[in-house]
């Protein structure tokens, strides 16, 4: 019985307002060393399974046990904690890819803005160097569960390289997941943005992007290049299996022709971004094993004549057809609404998808598609400890209630500076 | 002297009407002889017809028309030979012969407050009626030919530019002097909803110009009748002079006709109105406007719809007007609206007779065709007793054509302008066009000639053998005709001769040609060419099959999801549902609704209703109708007049937009209602339009009547940066000033007018009265509590400013908007007596929303203030219920009140909740079925139902995408056969419609 703490349901409130007093600023915390298990929660694998009553238990940062309460022995001296929440909801760390979380910080403040770097061709601007760990938007994320993104870069036809980031800690070295893990690439539109007419320019920029390409791959296959190229070094990873290609593109003709361009140069893995008609090349997307990361399922449908709901149906149909898929959140306000994905993943379920499948959009198919899955993105022995629990249903706005959530194994402050103003001026009136 | 006038006056009518003041350089050469155009189909008039007449025509004028005229013997006399002859065309909506405007002065992006229009004008630079065309016209003979080759003989031009445009002149299409042409200047006044050229930055959208048009009326009627008035104005006064001249709208929409008319009334003016060719899709409401119109017939070409992926950027109503818009002026003329066409928008107008001829098999007659190119746009402008019909006296200006005006293969070969004659195709060209046979001695040759009679192209074909195989060789022959002299050229390289052979010879009659020849030796030939008598006409009897005339589906509106005919009120018993009432029952599980006559009819437990279609309800939820206090779809150019720091005189009530899609998304997120505010970009913006979603109708009958008004206010980062560097405010502190200043400009304006209605009666028509201000007036009502303010607001210190400004000018903030600091005065909020209607969890977007929680909703709730959350956003507005879940997230709100923060307590904010925001008995059957509880995530809307109508259904939604497919692909099938047809295609365009939201400037 060495410092066993059996912790029943009253007193695990007790000890996260303990602790919650202490920090007064969101806190990083120290790494995990004390085995932690979770007693009788319903756990949400991430991976479509549930397990009613779960036992889960992790130490060093890692998950060491992931089972059925009533179907194993457990012998409770093992772990230094024991933490009983009954009939609350354990689920993976959500996801954010494709984020300009902590890249920005206020709209209409340009001076916050550190997404767009001036120039068309950037693979070289890596985005990890302006993540902002301070970001006030991130601790108002990580109450709703959400606790990693994917750091990316905005702007022009190559926007820079990205990073993952998880969202426990105090620099961006600590932050970084997995570092230069892919080049963004703004498939050029087929027709102007704002006049709808057909983009006159479209044969010359995609000729560009066609050189541009070539002289990367040549230059890739050469190590000792007599002349260093930094935008070309960027690419290698590209080319040589390290890096992701994630080409953003919508419109029908311009994903397929941004899955021609990939296979001409030899890309090793493209990933397409936004991915808006998507849902009607599903067959040339598993032909080609080309994965989505999906726009925004609040969305509006982009013609008139489509199904209103459209958005809302698309995760059903992409998942029928196979498509290896996620959900993001780019778009409008897109950095403080990160804390709305898990709803995504509610209205996915809610027009036709099954609960379990549309969380593994914000989860599990996420650490998928950005290549992080080995050791995060469900709930399964081995991988990092990085979840949270909620007292009810994370992806329903009633349900979701982040009582206490862990980023590999430390436990982290899931308060934020709104509910500290929200304290503060519910006492404004209680003092009256 | 007053009888030498008369004298010359009595002795120059008896002369001759043509005389000139100008010069004549050498001989003068009068000639004042008849001219009788004998054996002739005349069309005296669009419905009078003379088979075999004459029409006599002298000095100008036309002297005669009938079957028998006498004609005299200094005559001139044409043959016509069973030609037709018709009065000629006329167009009034033209600019021609005025020189075009100057828009290399573009528009700057500082701010222009002032008119770059110096002189004693209006103030605003796109108001100048005192422009006039008569002033400005110059004879321009190249654009008249274009227009005499479509046989028009004259045209009512005017200075297309600008909102009040001036007058226009009468002028005839011949190519003379200026003071012959011209008939008559100040013809009409012209109005269109277009800035055009002005750099100035009032008015910055359509409400703006509506606001504009309108203040100048009541200033031109305040100086009519304050002939004492300190000011003088060119351009108010030129309006009063020409008040009683016809008036000319260029609406440009169908909307937009609804929106000029309804100002007219106000005015007690009937405008004519130039629409676009859309006017079909709204026939009904534009007959009630007793309006007449001047319609185009600029037909959409067909898009280029080869490419399957790219057709489907193509919006469905652009294929579905592409479809219809022949179809127009059928429509309108079987409606018995009057109209007339224009050539206006062709932008080449040698389609003009093609696309009038399509509009002719699409159902319009062409007596009616008729009608509208000649009676009734001369009566429009009252000048039928000069033009448009060819009854004695009126001026020589007629058309001589070959077949009837309307006909295929019609030839308009003379246009006669005030006597004076344009030869277009000269009908003495012999038209030798048809099959011969060629005899040249014993050799005979089949001769076709084909080609334009000024362009002829003739072919042989010969029959000989090649490798041992019959074979035909088409050979071309050259066809030269000058007057009756015929010559042709070829060679047959057969047989008979391998060299070319050269024919000369004489027409007689039209069909037999003779003459001699040349061979390639130098030896003579004789030759002759009969015409066969198998001819070319094999094609008319296919023309005159008339299909019996099927007008495609108009839809309401005519787009996506519009209805084929819209919903009627339902007698509706829904059994067994969750009921959230918003009433003191709260939520009532297993609970029937009656729903009749447009109200909910009764509450309680098994129920039932004679007539009554049962819906099963079990397992389902029914709600109040979601409405949206703050929202921006369904506006029509521009939600914004950022360009004055006051507009309180624009209005989005004169701008809603009917025609837009986000209104049935909306219905499919279950909102029924909702408030179209102006923008956030000026401290006092314009009044707003209070709408239920009633899609289909038109944007009058969305409106809920009988309401209070209401009227944006905003402050904070919007208002400050908005409007260029140089407008005040640039702080909040120039903001409160703002208030100040329209606020007690208001108490002054009243204090004017309550001084001028002591004065007697009688004192009172001696003394200049106030001039009506409608900013001010719209100030006022808020002090009279007649209008109620819906403020967009953030911090805390700006919120507490704006109450102190109200309760000192005695009036209330009814509302604040967004109010997202709102949790931090709310004691203040709930002394003042305001309501809080903001975002659920929006924040970090502007500098002054940093401090934004998504508590607030609860926090505010908590401190009595009736709170709501609004959308601001058209994807955010169709899933509110959502967003009210967050209340109850974020600050443990009760879902039962939380609810009501989309139903229930805007209606109270917006003063609807007497008849609205709760299912109880009486109130509006506005009410929402859906599958689950509708806070949760998973609860889709099964039915919406504004006023006992189901407006929105989950089921007939699906059929609807089916049948919007189907249709879009038949019609696109009908593109593609257009284009192998010959028809012209554009490029896809997948141009989307501009969602608003508050800080959009522009239109």
């Amino acid at each position: 019985m060495k410092n066993l703490h059996i912790i029943l349901g009253v007193t695990f409130y007790f000890l996260l307002s303990t602790f919650y007093s202490v920090a007064q600023i969101e806190t990083p915390g120290k790494k995990q060393t004390k085995k932690i298990m979770l007693l009788n929660g319903i756990a949400h694998l991430g991976n479509g399974k549930v397990i009613e009553n779960s036992a889960i238990a992790f130490e060093d940062g890692k998950i060491t046990l992931v089972a059925n309460a009533a179907a194993i022995k457990i012998d409770f001296n093992q772990f230094d904690t024991v933490i009983n929440i009954s009939k609350k909801h354990v689920y993976p760390g959500f996801i954010s890819p494709n984020s300009t979380l902590g890249l920005t910080e206020i709209g209409a403040v340009q001076m916050t803005h550190d997404y767009a770097e001036y120039g068309v061709f950037k693979p070289h601007v890596r985005s990890i160097i302006a993540y902002n760990t301070e970001s006030k938007i991130t601790t108002t994320v990580r109450s709703n569960g959400v606790l990693m993104a994917q750091a990316t870069p905005r702007n022009g036809i190559i926007s820079g390289t990205s990073s993952i980031v998880q969202f426990d800690a105090w620099n961006w070295e600590d932050a970084v997941y997995k570092k230069d893990e892919g080049v963004h690439l703004n498939w050029v539109g087929m027709y102007n943005r704002w006049k709808g007419e057909k983009n006159k320019n479209y044969d010359k920029s995609i000729a560009k992007l066609n050189t541009f390409f070539a002289d990367a791959l040549a230059y890739s296959k050469d190590n000792n290049y007599p002349e260093q190229n930094m935008r070309f070094e960027a690419m290698r990873g590209v080319f040589n299996g390290e890096k992701t290609l994630y080409i953003h593109a919508n419109f029908v003709k311009e994903i397929t022709e941004a899955i021609n361009f990939s296979k001409k140069h030899k890309v090793t893995k493209m990933v397409i971004v936004g991915g808006y008609d998507a849902w009607m090349i599903t067959d040339m997307l598993k032909e080609n094993k080309i994965a989505v990361i999906l726009k925004r399922v609040h969305s509006l449908p982009s013609r008139q004549e489509e199904d209103v709901y459209l958005p809302y149906k698309m995760p059903k149909i992409l998942h029928d057809a196979g498509v290896l898929f996620c959900l993001e959140n780019s778009g409008d306000m897109e950095a403080m609404g990160t804390r709305n994905l898990p709803f995504y993943a509610g209205t996915a379920a809610a027009y036709g998808m099954n609960k379990e499948d549309a969380l593994s959009l914000i989860t599990l198919n996420t650490a998928k598609i950005l290549g992080i899955d080995k050791t995060c993105g469900s709930l399964e022995i081995g991988k990092d400890a990085t979840l949270f629990i909620s007292t009810g249903d994370a992806l329903d706005m009633m349900g979701n209630d982040v009582k206490a959530a862990f980023i590999q194994g430390r436990m982290i402050d899931v308060d934020n500076h709104q509910k500290k103003l929200y304290r503060k001026y519910s006492q404004k009136y209680e003092q009256k | 002297m007053k009888n030498l006038f008369l004298f010359i006056f009595i002795l120059g009518s008896l002369i001759s009407s043509a005389q000139e003041t100008f010069n004549v350089n050498g001989a003068h050469n009068k000639i004042h002889n008849y001219y009788a155009f004998t054996n002739a189909v005349i069309h005296i008039d669009y419905q009078t017809k003379i088979e075999n007449g004459t029409l006599l025509i002298k000095d100008g004028k036309i002297v005669a028309a009938g079957e028998k005229v006498e004609i005299p013997a200094n005559a001139v006399i044409y043959n016509l030979n069973k030609k037709h002859i018709y009065p000629s065309l006329i167009d009034i909506y033209s600019d021609y012969g005025i020189p075009s405007i100057d828009k290399s002065k573009k528009r700057s992006y500082s701010r222009q407050a002032e008119t770059n229009n110096k002189g004693a004008f209006n103030w605003n630079q796109a108001i100048k009626p005192e422009v006039e065309a008569g002033q400005l016209f110059k004879v321009d003979n190249k654009k008249a030919e274009e227009l005499r080759k479509l046989g028009f003989g004259t045209v009512l031009t005017h200075q297309q530019d600008g909102i009040m445009r001036g007058t226009s002149a009468l002028v005839t299409l011949a190519n003379d002097h200026a003071q012959t042409v011209m008939l008559k200047d100040n013809v009409a006044n012209h109005l269109a909803f277009n800035k055009g050229s002005s750099t100035q930055s009032y008015p910055g959208s359509l409400m703006g110009m509506i606001a504009l048009i309108r203040q100048t009326y009541y200033d031109v009627d305040w100086l009519f009748n304050n002939k004492k008035a300190d000011e003088f104005n060119i351009s108010l006064n030129t309006v009063i002079d020409n008040w009683e001249l016809p008036h000319i709208f260029e609406a440009n929409d169908k909307l937009s006709i609804l929106r000029a008319d309804k100002m007219g009334d106000e005015f007690e003016l009937q405008y004519i109105f130039k629409g676009k060719g859309d006017e079909y899709q709204r026939i009904k409401e534009l007959k009630a406007t007793e309006g007449k119109l001047i319609i185009p017939v600029n037909f959409p070409k067909a898009y280029e719809v080869s490419d399957p992926y790219s057709a489907m950027n193509i919006h469905y109503s652009a294929v579905k007007n592409w479809e219809l818009a022949p179809y127009n002026l059928g429509i309108v003329s079987k409606n018995e609206i009057e109209f007339s066409i224009t050539t206006a928008d062709l932008k080449d107008k040698k389609v003009f007779f093609k696309n009038l001829r399509k509009a002719i098999k699409s159902g319009l007659s062409e007596e009616n065709a008729l009608k509208a190119l000649t009676y009734s746009p001369a009566n429009f402008i009252n000048e039928y007793d000069q033009i448009g019909s060819l009854a004695e006296g009126k001026l020589a200006n007629f058309i001589i054509t070959s077949k009837t005006l309307f006909a295929e293969k019609n030839i308009i070969h003379e246009n006669w302008i005030k006597g004076k004659q344009y030869i277009i195709s000269d009908y003495n060209i012999l038209d030798i066009r048809g099959n011969y046979s060629l005899n040249l001695g014993e050799k005979v040759y089949d001769l076709k000639v084909k080609g334009e009679p000024k362009k002829l192209k003739g072919s042989i074909e010969i029959v000989g053998t090649k490798d041992n195989k019959p074979d035909t060789n088409k050979i071309s022959v050259s066809v030269n005709v000058s007057g009756n002299l015929i010559s042709l050229s070829f060679n047959p390289k057969d047989d008979f001769e391998k060299g070319t052979i050269r024919l000369s010879g004489t027409i007689t009659k039209n069909t037999i040609w003779d003459g001699n020849g040349q061979l390639s030796n130098g030896d003579w030939i004789k030759w002759t060419a009969i015409k066969g008598t198998a001819d070319l006409d094999k094609k008319k009897q296919k023309e005159t099959k008339k299909d019996s005339l099927v007008i495609p589906r108009i839809q309401y509106p005519n787009m996506a999801y519009g209805f084929d005919s819209l919903p009627k009120a339902q007698t509706m018993l829904i059994k067994g549902a969750t009921v959230w009432t918003n009433e003191a029952e709260g939520i009532l599980k297993n609970t029937d609704v009656v729903i009749h006559d447009g109200k909910i009819a009764a509450v309680g437990q098994n129920l039932s209703f004679e007539g009554a279609t049962i819906i099963d309800g079990k397992g389902k939820h029914l709600s109040s109708g979601i409405i949206d206090e703050h929202s921006h779809i369904a506006i029509s150019r521009g939600v914004n007049e950022c360009t004055q720091s006051v507009t309180a005189e624009v209005s989005i009530a004169d701008v809603v937009n009917s025609d837009d899609v986000n209104i049935y998304r909306q219905l499919a997120g279950g909102v029924t209602a909702s408030q179209l505010l102006h923008g956030s970009c000026n401290p006092v913006g314009g009044q707003s339009a209070i709408i239920k979603l009633r899609w289909g109708s038109t944007p009058e009958e969305m409106k809920i009547k009988e309401i209070d008004g209401f009227i944006k206010f905003a402050l904070g980062e919007n208002v400050k940066r908005a409007g260029g560097k140089a407008r005040f405010p640039q702080t909040r502190m120039g903001v409160e000033q703002v208030y100040y200043d329209a606020f007690i400009r208001a108490k002054e304006y009243q204090e004017k007018w309550d001084k001028f209605s002591e004065i007697p009666e009688k004192e009172r028509l001696n003394t200049p009265a106030p001039r009506i201000d409608l900013e001010l007036e719209s100030l006022l009502e808020i002090l009279n509590k007649e209008r109620f303010i819906s403020c967009h607001s953030y911090q805390q210190g700006e919120i507490n400013m704006l109450m102190h400004v109200a309760d000192s000018m005695g009036f209330t903030i009814n509302t604040f908007t967004h109010i997202l600091e709102g949790y931090k005065v709310a004691d203040k909020m709930k002394k003042h007596g305001a309501g809080g209607s903001t975002f659920s969890d929006w924040w970090a977007y502007k500098f002054e929303v940093n401090d934004a929680i998504p508590y607030n909703g609860a926090i505010m709730h908590k401190q009595g203030i009736v709170t709501a959350f609004n959308s601001d956003d058209a994807e955010m507005g169709r899933r509110l219920n959502q967003e009210a879940a967050k209340a109850v997230k974020y600050g443990g709100v009760s879902e039962e009140e939380a609810l009501k923060f989309v139903t229930l307590n805007p209606a109270k904010l917006l003063h609807l909740d007497h008849r609205m925001g709760s299912i109880k008995v009486g109130k509006d059957a506005d009410v929402v079925l859906w599958s689950d509880n509708p806070l949760s995530i998973y609860a889709k809307v099964e039915k919406t139902i504004i006023d006992g109508k189901v407006y929105f259904d989950a089921e007939t939604d699906l059929e609807n995408q089916k049948k919007n497919r189907k249709e879009k692909a038949r019609i696109i099938q009908k593109m593609i056969a257009a284009k192998k047809g010959g028809a012209k295609t554009q490029a896809p365009n997948s141009k989307k419609p501009k969602l608003y939201h508050c800080d959009t400037v522009g239109e």
